[in-house]
């Protein structure tokens, strides 16, 4: 048979009514993950107490460990960290909503109707996307309680928010990935560790100067550390251009690699489907 | 005009199995299909063949008059697909999902609100259009997933066992449903392995078996052609033979138990008061008087050799 079929570009619909869809479809992805807060509790909860212990029990540590110049407190240096963590956590959830879509029919139900087939993804990774603000602003406001202060101001605070809502395309974009390629929820969770791992051997929680060894140079050498350094220089320092350029550049750029890659996975799923 | 649906040589092959092995069909405009045939005889894969879900292997299938390979953008604007297991975001309310399965439509959002307030009291959920669907019975799901189906007025509504697991009044009301929408001119194609259920809804019937059409046609003149009434009536079990006697000049003699005769009436229901009379006439009583119509279960054992499987309507308990 001709070869144009069920994962075709014959949507018939402008670009206005393709925009509706994106926005309708990113909707009911943040409606679907505000309402189920064991998705989004955790990925809050989780690392305030972590922020919390460590600052109880090192925040010290910044009076006499390398790497920490300009540090008032632990707290400061942890916020991005904070942030990370939960954006790493929550979006995961693209990959997750995304395996219930395949295995509940919902996903049949999008591609029986005139919907672009990107707008599924796109969709998805906007809700994503917005999540990840909403975790940054929580952040900002909740540690902002306990007296950290973004040393670059409002634009400092900003730059944390689009970094937020760059790195869940990241985490949504590799999470939805393995969801199109193996429509399985635990094949996504098994991506929990791998990005816990990814965060411990960064400079998330301690700068690198005060690592030693292979870990310092795996650490040194983690994409996530000039992600995290450069967003934590406004926390930090204050406002600086470069050093945003690098961590926001590098997150952007994984995020491309990731949603380039969950396009393929949603092409090749609907080339195996039909 | 082309019909809504048309389908000749359909096939389609899951590596060395051929779930559907050359199928062809017409559905005409304005009635109610029935497509009917046991698990796995591949009535859902022709379904999400004609829906653009599946890409066949072999032949051609038009719905709406668009080709469902190469106007397959065309063919999903056209139709109305309520799948198996209505497949419903449980997190969303009714009302947003209505709202988006017309945004994703391409109908805008003032105009999408207005069609799901319509259609939501048209289903009888707009007292529950503001719950999470997680918290809506089976019957109320399926009834939002005909809303769903329906908001953007589609011409071919395809509904895939659309009363499996409901309660009889919710599957009343969903027939109810079907019905109206088929008197305001939708054409609707209906799988179903309940024979009650395509007897009640449809004007034409399929009976698809290991992947082909084995018989297709009025439900009644399929009926009709597999045999005849079947009478049976419960005498005296000393009167057994007397009963045969007389019962013989009405019919050939059928299967029955201990006490009762039965036989297929040759002339139709007509003649039961006279098979009767003539049991008086005997001076035969009789106890208890059982007229079967043929059924669709005769039709598909007539074309099979084997009887349809759990297609008997579950009562209330469950059961078959």
């Amino acid at each position: 048979m001709a070869a144009a079929v069920v994962g075709d570009r014959d949507v018939g619909l402008g670009a206005r009514a393709v925009v509706e869809q994106v926005r309708a479809l990113g909707l009911r992805s943040i409606r679907g993950t505000l309402r189920q807060p064991q998705v989004w509790l955790p990925g809050l909860l989780f690392p305030m107490f972590i922020a919390a212990v460590n600052t109880s029990a090192m925040g010290k540590a910044v009076e006499f460990l390398p790497g920490f110049d300009g540090v008032d407190s632990l707290l400061d240096f942890l916020l991005v960290a904070s942030i990370t963590q939960s954006v790493l956590f929550g979006g995961l959830a693209a990959g997750t909503d995304t395996t219930t879509d395949i295995q509940t029919g919902f996903f049949d139900r999008l591609l029986a109707s005139p919907v672009s087939r990107t707008s599924i993804l796109v969709g998805r990774l906007m809700g994503a996307s917005v999540t990840g603000a909403l975790q940054a602003l929580v952040f900002i406001a909740l540690y902002g309680a306990f007296g950290v202060r973004i040393a670059a101001g409002v634009p400092g605070g900003l730059l944390l928010v689009a970094y937020a809502m760059v790195l869940a395309l990241v985490i949504g974009g590799f999470a939805a990935l393995l969801a199109l390629r193996t429509g399985s929820a635990e094949a996504v969770q098994n991506m929990f560790p791998l990005t816990f791992i990814v965060l411990f051997m960064s400079s998330a929680f301690f700068p690198t100067e005060s690592m030693e060894g292979s870990y310092r140079s795996i650490a040194s050498h983690n994409p996530l550390t000039w992600m995290v350094d450069g967003m934590r220089y406004q926390v930090i320092v204050g406002l600086d251009w470069s050093q945003a350029a690098m961590s926001l550049s590098w997150t952007a750029g994984l995020a491309v690699l990731a949603i380039f890659g969950a396009n393929r996975a949603l092409r090749a799923r609907l080339r195996r489907a039909t | 005009m082309s019909h809504p649906i048309e389908v000749e040589g359909l096939v389609r092959r899951f590596g060395d199995i051929v779930a559907v092995a050359g199928v062809d069909l017409v559905v005409k405009r304005g009635e109610i299909f029935g497509f009917l045939g046991p698990n796995g005889a591949g009535k859902t894969t022709v379904v999400r063949m004609l829906t653009t879900l599946l890409r066949p292997s072999a032949g051609v299938a038009r719905v709406a008059g668009h080709d469902v390979v190469s106007a397959a953008g065309a063919v999903r604007r056209s139709i109305g697909v309520a799948l198996q297991d209505a497949a419903i975001d449980p997190l969303m309310t009714g009302r947003e999902l209505v709202r988006l399965q017309a945004v994703l439509h391409g109908i805008g959002r003032s105009e999408a609100d207005r069609r799901g307030d319509v259609l939501l009291e048209r289903v009888g959920l707009s007292a529950a259009s503001h719950r999470r669907v997680g918290t809506y019975s089976g019957g109320m799901r399926r009834r939002l997933d005909l809303a769903l189906a329906l908001v953007h007025e589609p011409s071919v509504l395809f509904l895939d066992e659309p009363t499996t697991g409901l309660d009889p009044t919710s599957r009343m009301a969903l027939w109810e449903e079907v019905r109206r929408l088929n008197r305001e001119g939708t054409t609707v194609f209906l799988t179903t392995q309940y024979l009650e259920e395509a007897d009640v809804l449809a004007g034409r019937i399929a009976i698809i078996d290991d992947g082909r059409i084995v018989r297709e046609g009025d439900p009644k003149v399929l009926k009709a052609a597999v045999g005849h009434y079947r009478l049976q009536v419960t005498v005296a079990p000393h009167q057994l033979a007397t009963a045969r006697q007389v019962l013989d000049a009405f019919g050939d003699p059928r299967p029955s138990h201990d006490t009762t005769v039965a036989i297929g009436l040759r002339s139709g229901p007509a003649t039961v008061s006279v098979a009767l009379r003539a049991l008086e006439d005997a001076g035969v009583p009789v106890e208890q008087v059982e007229l079967d119509a043929p059924s669709l279960d005769d039709v598909f054992a007539e074309a099979t050799g084997r009887r349809l499987e759990g297609s008997a309507i579950p009562d209330e308990s469950g059961r078959e």
